[in-house]
């Protein structure tokens, strides 16, 4: 099923091409997070379709993810 | 000369008409400082007394009508307290000015140093060595003198963060690096004051608003309060543009909070924002 991930700072070289994926019904965020090769202490806030949520949630058809790693510059 | 305060402001104001034909008055800055020592006043209270009877200072004429005069005076009384003087806290620093935010309270304890020059409006080759903070007073001094600043060099700790945010209308969190700000989160959720916070890395921004008692950004970055870490930023640097853009949104709520509106980088309606300048992407989330 499509998603849209959308990866930030340094999490950004992960991203899929365009945003765009297809993953298995009933992924997790983790699972997704593992598939996209990332380290997951690297994911330090993860978004499913505006909302907060943890590694543990699972994904829908048309979900939009955002993941972001610590940042703080100014 | 008489020394009625609305006689004297209308002595000295002038006819001008906007872009679209329509009719003001104006006062030039240097209208106002006559008017504030006829008056025995600050300037600041004279241009909110000058706004009170519709007479817009020169220097805000451009902020009309996205503000109009009730709303430039509300700024005028606005008590702002500001965090850093680096990368986001300069231009912050300078956009409060030149909006007309009349009180600002600043401290940063650091001097500049090259590494700053890529991105911090106070940094120049003649501030280098010097504090950021007496730039700061030097910049607010030449852009807009209504405004009260007090800027000291000091380094915020934990245990100074709730007083130094205290009675303040709005805080606003422009620290460099995550070390402290935690810290400060706390220290406005002490002081019962909303915090605007923004960071930046390579070419992401964000900005966020937590009102006292809600969860901020450091608050998920640092689970269970460890700052120890590396952030993004000490890999992918940080970029002017990205910069202006959390500056810009931080001042855009500002702004709200100042008139009374509801945040739209948090609260209960609210969202912060994520800007990616690398994809163009702009996106909304939820932190509670």
């Amino acid at each position: 099923m499509p998603i849209t991930v959308n990866c930030f700072a340094t999490l950004a070289q992960y991203s899929p091409p365009g945003g765009q994926m297809d993953i298995a019904p009933g992924m997790t965020t983790g699972k997704l997070v593992d598939l996209l090769g990332i380290p997951r202490d690297g994911v330090k806030i993860l978004f499913v379709n505006g909302l907060r949520v943890d590694l543990d949630a699972p994904l829908k058809d048309g979900d939009r993810v955002g993941m972001f790693p610590a940042v703080a510059g100014g | 000369m008489n020394t009625d305060p609305g006689r004297t402001l209308d002595d000295l104001a002038e006819s001008a008409s906007m872009p679209d034909g329509s009719p003001v008055r104006t006062i030039s800055p240097r209208a106002v400082r006559s008017a504030a020592h006829l008056l025995g006043l600050s300037l600041r209270e004279t241009e909110i007394l000058a706004l009170e009877r519709e007479i817009i200072p020169a220097r805000y004429l451009r902020n009309f009508n996205s503000l109009d005069c009730p709303s430039q005076a509300a700024l005028l009384r606005t008590r702002v307290a500001l965090v850093g003087l680096g990368g986001l806290g300069g231009p912050l620093l300078e956009g409060l000015a030149r909006l007309g935010f009349g009180m600002v309270r600043a401290a940063d304890h650091d001097v500049f140093e090259p590494s700053n020059l890529n991105r911090q409006l106070l940094a120049t080759g003649a501030t280098l060595g010097l504090p950021k903070a007496r730039a700061a007073a030097q910049r607010v001094e030449d852009v807009n003198p209504a405004v009260e600043l007090n800027v000291r060099q000091l380094f915020v700790d934990e245990a100074g963060f709730a007083e130094f945010f205290q009675d303040a209308d709005i805080a606003l969190d422009a620290l460099g690096g995550m070390a402290s700000r935690p810290a400060a989160l706390r220290g406005a959720a002490l002081a019962g004051v909303p915090m605007v916070t923004a960071s930046v890395a390579g070419w992401t921004a964000m900005a966020a608003t937590v009102l006292p008692g809600c969860p901020g950004p450091a608050d998920l970055f640092c689970p269970g309060g460890d700052t120890g870490g590396l952030c993004a930023e000490d890999h992918l640097g940080c970029l002017a543009p990205a910069i202006n853009v959390a500056v810009g949104l931080v001042l855009a709520e500002a702004v709200r909070l100042a008139l009374g509106r509801e945040p739209q980088l948090g609260g209960p309606h609210g969202r912060m924002v994520a800007v990616d300048l690398g994809t163009m992407s702009w996106d909304r989330f939820s932190l509670g």
